[in-house]
């Protein structure tokens, strides 16, 4: 297994030249397992400038560009820690009381096997690729650092670092005026981290995910007048409304005179209530995601909304530009294999589902789907066929958004326990969300409220994807 | 842009018989004009003198010097000429400049002096042949070797050319495995990471000229930032020298910048003048040069001002107040600019009052009109907004307005200030930036107690130093003394040192704890030193699960420097350090230090805090960053009110008494003239927007209705609220801060589409207007006439009576509809949606 990356015709190295010249920062190891660096530092030629590679002269004569296409994200969290050993890297040669009740079975792409309860997203492994690697992240049950890349007590004092959703709110703004950019369809569960959709941090509550439910989607249609008697009003607000705009030095008041308009654009036609409004869609398709019901396993966690990934997808289509969901509650300490059942059928169904109705769209380029968990689980079986918690590994699923697809990156050892090759931080799989987006984290900074510029995250993407 | 016409120019129009040689002198009085691309015309006669600015005073009648030691050193020179007005004018790229002899030393168009070799020189530099300047300057060791320093030549390059930045090698993981300090503040790890690191793979010293280092900054090899560095430039010489030299470190006892001096520090300019500015660094030998080149420099406000990278500032077209920022090596100094608005003959009124004067100085030497008082409606509703947080009543709005008393104004301030509401006003806004959140309901007691005795220290009017001791040094049990549930809210050593830097001295510390500040000069270990003062604060369970005990521990209280380890006693920033035998707490030492009355942060970080609070911009803004590098817009007003403050003993109902009697916070919104370009000078009224607890109570005062609050009896307004962990959508939607830091910037007060859909048709906003017992239910129901209902409306929501053309609006539309009660909804939606109502203006 451990072989998988070496072997995979995007890391095999065909020569000695070419062993040298690798990419610049990248943390790759080549056939002799020497890094660049590594062979310089022990003390290799000097080189001059025709030594470095054609990719890295063009890379340092161009600075990356932000990208201007509607490219969006779909984030799904798996709440709890999803075991990554029953799901994405089953360990057929483990012992049995490591490898647990499921099999492996086979991928369309030639090599990679995944879970059997799976065999849906089976028939669509050259559409996404598999991270079996992901370290870094931290024993807490929260979405945070899976929306982040950090944990919530960073920069606490300055209200906190933001989540993907809101820096692309800060930083590109939305697509539509009528159409928030970040959305959270999560309903508040029990262990309410869970399902936070993603903090805005020390952006300001201006950043926050949009969530239909509340007053927040109440208020995006009429109340209890009609549309001509708020039209009236309007009208007669525009003849007594007289305060001169051009004595305001904030510019608030001219910004609550175009959000008033786009208020009113809203109430007369709203792209976003309709999105979210699943009446409107094809009954086919409803039936092919499913409603994942009934709801089991749920306890204190979210419930296994299918219908959730389509509403993503008609939202990403009104406009919005990062929508983050939670799917399922797999904090399995007891009766780990029934919940995996459980939510894996229901997983395979609907993550298949919106994956094919993207690409039938013509989407599936530019949106970015992300699903996984805050961590992984123990390798050992516990007495109530049970997995508890295991932070030193998981797995990650990606697909879309331009990603190179069909592989699996990464490894672990026999039993899961930790990671042998390629160990990826979970910031590398942020900044590869942030570089799908169009933002280069190497390179994009967002001022806190004390004026100093921070960067996104401490990690650059995952080059094996991009 | 209005330009100035110089005394004897000419106008073309003028068609006399003498028009050749009207035309003749016109063309040679713009040749001299167009001189090197000046953009105004202001160097034409009426240069009185000339001078060569030089550093360091100078005897009457004795010549300016230079001494430029070996070939590396530069001289910025400064011409300076004074026109008839006595305005003094930079004419250093007018100047034409003469060496006598020549061959010693050169000069380029922009000032700069370069050595060419060793001698006795004279630069006479002329404009328009008339006045001359003379500089003597002097070449020594012009081609000895002199050993290039590393800490004060090869560094402030890294500087300079931005290689150090956080957004490049000077962040905290370097780029691409190579590693400096921020902006050069660590030296000594500069040299490890470029000299050793890596087996020395950076620099050749053989063949300087293949080093990595230069090799990358001139992009000769690939580099990610690009060329940097070009190859026939001075920096690349220096560091070639350096590299040649085998890359000394520099001695320990090698001189250091101890501080640095612009020149000139302040001038009157006109619009779309240009200044150049010179940087002389002082060391710690006593030697002093000009770095001019090697300094970075930033505007405070690019819609005033521009500087390049030589100090060439370049005013635009506003008027107003800017300042330039100088930084090298840790050190920092300040270019002002004042420009005024150019034409129009204005008139300022008389006054006593010396926070008038002060306003009304800077108005008259920026030119800039002043609007007039507003009237009485505008005034009452202002500041029963600022002073109590709500809107007047219908009884207090008709009784001000109808009163004849000529101290009207003056007796609402003092009932004001004597009044509940405004002990609670001012509490709502200390205890959210002191943080007053609960996490869990057993914490309740505990900030409502917190809330409650900041409240009482307001309403008695105690003096501001006590308050503050009694909070920074807060020790003991919540029941007893309710401010140590700050302590509680604000964790560490670090937040609490970084809070209290920021709350009461106006210090944005918080860049200091990992490397030398990048705007300041404190350094790690003023940091620290204050660090120290809390460094004895434990807490013990208490008699609640959720409340402990703050106490300080025996001990000395110390701190250890991060980098080099060295423990430090407590010292306030620039202050004297606390002496070990002072048995009190060491916190009573820090804030001795803070509320002491020659301490340069306190009085004037309190009394910025309040004069943002009335007018809605601080004299210096963020109103928590008061640096050298961020001056306040009117130097002589802070320092007036700071003045009046510690001469009052920190009585902060004197400060706000004083400022709200001024005519300057009693001014119109309406603009006069051209001074609805002014936004920082104060010449009328800034409009603000309310708050959100402010526009949820107007709401319900309007429509005669109520909120909710979990736990809270009935009409507790959302001004009163005693934390921040009232669940609201309202307040939350029009940015009501949840007390996770000490900034008032927490305060969001951005517009959003979630506020407009909320403000416009929340099922919250349109129950309001339809309760049964509301306004609207019964002003339908009465029997009065509408202009008389109208009448009611707008003096309950604007304080004032329509006008004919609204009530002609209004009453057309109750006319046209057959439904009474809907109409006056409408009304009242129409109402509360005027940026009149939403806005204290």
């Amino acid at each position: 297994m451990h072989t998988m990356a070496r072997s995979h015709p995007f890391n095999r190295s065909a020569s000695m030249m070419l062993s040298i010249l690798g990419q610049f920062g990248s943390s790759r190891s080549y056939c002799d397992g020497e890094s660049r660096r590594s062979f310089l530092k022990i003390g290799g030629m000097s080189f001059g400038a025709t030594a470095f590679g054609l990719a890295d002269v063009l890379r340092a004569e161009s600075k990356p560009q932000a990208k201007q296409s509607n490219k969006s994200l779909i984030q799904i969290f798996l709440g709890g820690g999803p075991p990554h050993q029953d799901m994405w890297d089953i360990k057929s040669d483990a012992p049995s009381e490591i490898r647990g009740e499921f099999r492996a079975i086979p991928t369309n792409v030639s090599g990679i096997e995944i879970c059997e309860v799976f065999p849906k997203l089976a028939r669509l492994m050259d559409k996404a690729a598999i991270i079996r690697s992901v370290v870094g992240s931290k024993d807490r049950h929260e979405s945070y650092q899976c929306l982040s890349g950090w944990i919530p007590d960073d920069l606490k004092a300055l209200g906190g670092r933001p989540s993907i959703g809101s820096a692309v709110s800060k930083l590109k703004g939305a697509l539509n005026p009528a159409v928030p950019p970040f959305v959270g369809l999560a309903e508040r569960s029990s262990h309410v981290q869970w399902s936070d959709c993603g903090a805005a941090g020390f952006l300001g509550a201006a950043h926050s995910a949009f969530k239909p439910d509340g007053p927040g989607i109440e208020n995006m249609k009429l109340n209890g007048i009609s549309l001509e008697r708020l039209q009236n009003r309007k009208q007669l607000l525009s003849s007594l409304d007289s305060l001169r705009r051009d004595i305001d030095t904030t510019g608030v008041m001219e910004g609550m005179d175009t959000f008033g308009q786009r208020a009113l654009d809203v109430l007369t036609s709203s792209k976003l209530v309709d999105a979210l409004d699943l009446s409107k869609e094809d009954p086919n398709i409803v039936a092919k995601y499913g409603d994942g019901k009934p709801y089991k396993y749920q306890f204190d966690g979210c419930a296994t909304r299918n219908d959730h990934l389509l509403i993503a997808r008609r939202l990403i289509e009104a406009g919005v530009r990062v929508v983050s969901l939670s799917f399922g509650r797999w904090d399995s300490h007891g009766k780990n294999f029934d919940m995996v059942r459980d939510h894996g059928g229901k997983l395979d169904q609907c993550l298949s589902a919106l994956i094919e109705d993207l690409e039938v769209r013509g989407m599936l380029d530019d949106v970015t789907i992300v699903v996984w968990g805050e961590f992984g689980r123990t390798p050992k079986i516990n007495k109530e066929a049970g997995r508890d918690h295991w932070s030193q590994v998981s797995c990650a699923y990606l697909a879309g958004g331009g990603i190179r697809a069909g592989q699996v990156i990464g490894a672990t050892n026999r039993l899961g326990e930790y990671a042998t090759l390629r160990p990826v931080h979970v910031q590398e799989v942020i900044a590869t969300l942030y570089h799908n987006l169009g933002i280069d984290v190497a390179s994009t900074t967002v001022a806190d409220p004390t004026g100093r510029p921070q960067f996104l995250v401490d990690h650059a993407p995952v080059s094996e994807l991009i | 842009m209005k330009k100035i016409r110089p005394a004897g120019s000419f106008s073309l129009q003028t068609y006399s018989r003498h028009i050749a040689l009207n035309i003749i002198t016109a063309l040679l009085l713009s040749l001299v004009c167009i001189g090197i691309g000046q953009a105004n015309d202001l160097a034409s006669p009426g240069i009185q003198s000339l001078r060569i600015d030089a550093v360091g005073a100078l005897a009457a009648g004795e010549v300016p010097k230079v001494h430029f030691r070996g070939s590396d050193a530069r001289h910025q020179c400064l011409i300076t000429g004074t026109d008839s007005n006595g305005l003094e004018l930079d004419l250093t790229r007018k100047a034409t400049f003469r060496f006598e002899p020549e061959g010693i030393a050169s000069i380029d168009r922009f000032g700069q002096i370069v050595p060419l070799g060793n001698g006795l020189t004279k630069l006479a530099a002329s404009v328009e042949g008339a006045a001359t300047a003379v500089l003597q300057i002097e070449i020594t060791n012009w081609d000895e070797n002199p050993e290039v320093s590393f800490p004060n030549q090869v560094v402030p390059i890294f500087t300079k050319l931005g290689c150090n930045g956080g957004g490049c090698h000077g962040k905290a993981a370097g780029q691409n495995g190579f590693k400096l300090s921020l902006l050069g503040f660590e030296p000594g790890e500069d040299f490890e990471h470029l000299v050793k690191e890596s087996r020395g793979r950076r620099l050749s010293s053989a063949m300087p000229e293949s080093s990595l280092l230069l090799t990358k900054a001139i992009n000769a090899v690939p580099h990610g930032g690009g060329a940097r560095l070009e190859q026939n430039s001075q920096e690349y010489r220096v560091l070639s020298r350096w590299i040649s030299q085998g890359m000394k470190p520099g001695k320990s006892d090698d001189r250091r910048v101890v501080a640095i001096v612009v020149g000139p520090e302040f001038r009157r300019m006109l619009p779309h003048q240009e200044q150049q500015v010179s940087v002389t660094a002082r060391y710690s030998d006593g030697t002093v040069e000009d770095v001019t080149p090697s300094v970075q420099f930033e505007s405070n406000d690019t819609d005033m001002a521009e500087v390049d990278k030589r100090g060439l500032v370049t005013m635009k077209s506003l008027a107003g107040e800017v300042a330039v920022m100088a930084r090298f090596q840790g050190q920092v100094a300040v270019f002002r600019a004042s420009v005024p608005i150019v034409g129009g003959v204005n008139q300022w009124p008389e006054t006593t009052n010396a926070i008038d004067a002060a306003v009304i100085a800077q108005l008259r030497s920026l030119n800039i009109p002043i609007s007039q008082l507003c009237d009485d409606p505008t005034f009452v509703r202002r500041v029963t907004l600022d002073l109590a947080g709500r809107l007047p009543t219908l009884a207090e709005a008709q009784s001000f307005v109808q009163n004849a008393a000529a101290n009207k104004r003056e007796r609402l301030i003092d009932r004001l200030l004597d009044g509940d509401d405004y002990a609670e006003h001012f509490a709502n806004k200390w205890m959210l930036i002191l943080r007053n959140r609960r996490e869990s309901q057993g914490q309740k007691a505990g900030t409502f107690a917190f809330h409650r005795w900041i409240k009482d220290q307001i309403a008695s009017n105690r003096p501001f130093d006590q308050f503050v001791r009694d909070i920074v040094s807060a020790s003991g049990s919540m029941d007893v003394h309710p401010p140590v549930v700050w302590y509680r809210q604000v964790p560490d050593t670090f937040s609490r040192l970084e809070d209290t830097a920021q709350l009461f001295l106006g210090q944005r510390i918080q860049c200091a704890r990992c490397h030398h500040h990048p705007f300041e000069k404190w350094a790690q270990k003023d940091y620290f030193q204050m660090a120290a003062f809390f460094s004895q604060v434990r807490t013990k369970p208490g008699q609640s699960p959720d409340e402990a005990v703050v106490f300080a521990a025996m001990g000395q209280p110390r701190a250890s420097h991060p980098k080099s380890g060295e423990s430090l006693k407590p010292a306030g920033l620039d202050g004297a350090l606390r002496d070990d035998s002072d048995n009190r707490d060491p916190r009573e030492f820090l804030v001795d230090w803070m509320v002491d009355r020659n301490n340069p942060f306190f009085a004037k970080s309190i009394a910025n805090r309040y004069w943002k609070h009335l007018f809605g911009r601080g004299l210096v803004e963020p109103e928590d960053d008061l640096r050298v590098t961020n001056p306040p817009s009117n130097p002589k007003l802070l320092e007036t009110l700071a003045n009046q403050l510690i001469e009052s003993k920190f009585d902060i109902k004197a400060l706000v008494r004083s400022i709200c009697n001024s005519r300057v916070y009693q001014l119109d919104s309406e603009p006069n003239g051209e001074n609805l370009l002014d936004r920082k000078c104060y010449s009328r009224n800034y409009p603000k927007r309310l708050s959100a607890e402010q526009i949820l109570d107007a709401v319900d005062q309007v429509t005669q209705t109520n909120t909710a609050f979990d736990g809270m009896p009935d009409r507790t307004r959302a001004g009163s609220l005693p934390d921040s962990s009232f669940r609201s959508y309202f307040l939350t939607v029009f940015g009501r801060p949840d007390a996770t830091t000490a900034c008032e910037c927490e305060r969001a007060s951005d517009s959003t589409l979630a506020q407009s859909l909320h403000f416009a048709n929340s099922k919250e906003l349109i129950a309001k207007l339809a309760e049964a017992n509301g306004l609207p239910a019964s002003l339908a129901s009465r029997t009065t006439s509408h202009p008389e209902k109208l009448e009611e409306l707008y003096v309950r929501a604007f304080s004032r009576k329509p006008t004919d053309s609204e009530i002609k609006a209004a009453v057309d539309y109750l006319e046209s509809k057959s439904d009474k009660l809907e109409a006056f909804q409408d009304l009242t939606w129409v109402i509360l949606n005027c940026k009149e109502f939403l806005f204290n203006h």
